[in-house]
């Protein structure tokens, strides 16, 4: 049956070019991060960064961003493996959880420290030359 | 004359008699005034030391309520409008198995701003001690100090970092203020 409006088709079109724009604008850009290190014995055990995209939008206001070179690549993982140093000490600013267990035995000491930043949901937006990243709280 | 003479006599015999009786009831009275006066102005002292007894036990008692302050000598404490700053001096020793002294000296330098990051934590928040001491036949068998800390750092700085043979030191500080405890 033929619609009253004759380009129904192109209407139908760009009404789903919308909604695909706004799913993906809501989840795209929103990465959970957790960070996590384990010192034993004063020398580092092992050190995990878990970088995941956003299932659901997150919740929050953008806080203090970082911006990372990013040399025109849109993956998040790549993007921080270059710049690992710098996330890292940003992550520190952002505030660790530590832990810390120590035991003397018969004057036998060993301990362990554990680092953790708490799985957090971040706001990354993508540039030609550089990303910014800024944690959602 | 004599009757003018006999009637001024009678007259003033008339006023002594009508003064006599009255004379001693008013100094009855200016004595029971005297002394009522003395007993409230006894009573009025007795009233104001009262008072000041209990302004004083309202003082002492207000004291006893107020939070009170321990500050040992040499310890500093975050009063309001001043910072505190909290300078420490992590270590940290690269793993065995490293591949280059580049490696050594990151693992080594992730190593020591950890236990920065404790030190900061001990000195802020404290440490959890338990120590046990198992003995048997008159003898230690074995003597156990275990240590937990647990807290959350943020805005910790990295003053300095020195690498030298093997061992890494960072030195790392935080400025605590009063308004980031005081809600």
């Amino acid at each position: 049956m033929r619609s009253r409006d004759g380009n129904s088709s192109i209407t139908r079109a760009i009404c789903s070019l919308i909604l695909l724009n706004s799913f993906a604008s809501l989840n795209a850009n929103e990465f959970l991060i957790s960070y996590r290190y384990i010192v034993k014995d004063a020398t580092l055990y092992n050190e995990t960064l878990r970088i995941s995209d956003s299932m659901k939008k997150c919740v929050g206001k953008p806080q203090k961003a970082l911006i990372l070179t990013s040399f025109g690549d849109k993956d998040l993982k790549e993007t921080i493996s270059n710049n690992s140093q710098e996330f890292i000490d940003y992550m520190h600013k952002l505030g660790l959880n530590v832990e810390h267990k120590e035991s003397t035995t018969n004057y036998q000491n060993r301990s362990t420290t554990i680092l953790t930043l708490k799985t957090t949901c971040f706001k990354v937006d993508f540039n030609d030359n550089f990303a910014r990243i800024a944690p959602l709280k | 004359m004599k009757y003018s003479l006999i009637l001024v006599a009678l007259l003033s015999a008339a006023s002594l008699v009508a003064q006599t009786p009255s004379s001693p009831q008013t100094i009855g009275n200016l004595d029971k005034i005297d002394s009522l006066e003395t007993k409230v102005s006894g009573i009025n002292t007795k009233v104001s030391t009262v008072e000041e007894k209990l302004a004083s036990i309202e003082s002492d008692m207000a004291s006893m309520r107020a939070p009170k302050k321990i500050v040992r000598e040499g310890e500093e404490t975050l009063s309001e409008g001043a910072d505190v700053r909290i300078s420490v001096t992590g270590q940290g020793v690269a793993p065995m198995n490293t591949t280059s002294p580049a490696q050594a000296y990151a693992l080594a330098k992730r190593a020591a701003t950890a236990d920065a990051y404790r030190l900061i934590a001990e000195k802020v928040k404290g440490v959890r001690i338990d120590g046990q001491d198992l003995i048997k036949n008159m003898m230690v068998k074995r003597s156990t100090v275990r240590t937990s800390v647990k807290a959350m750092v943020r805005n910790a700085n990295v003053v300095e970092t020195t690498f030298k043979e093997g061992l890494c030191e960072v030195e790392m500080e935080i400025v605590l203020s009063h308004a980031q405890f005081a809600h």
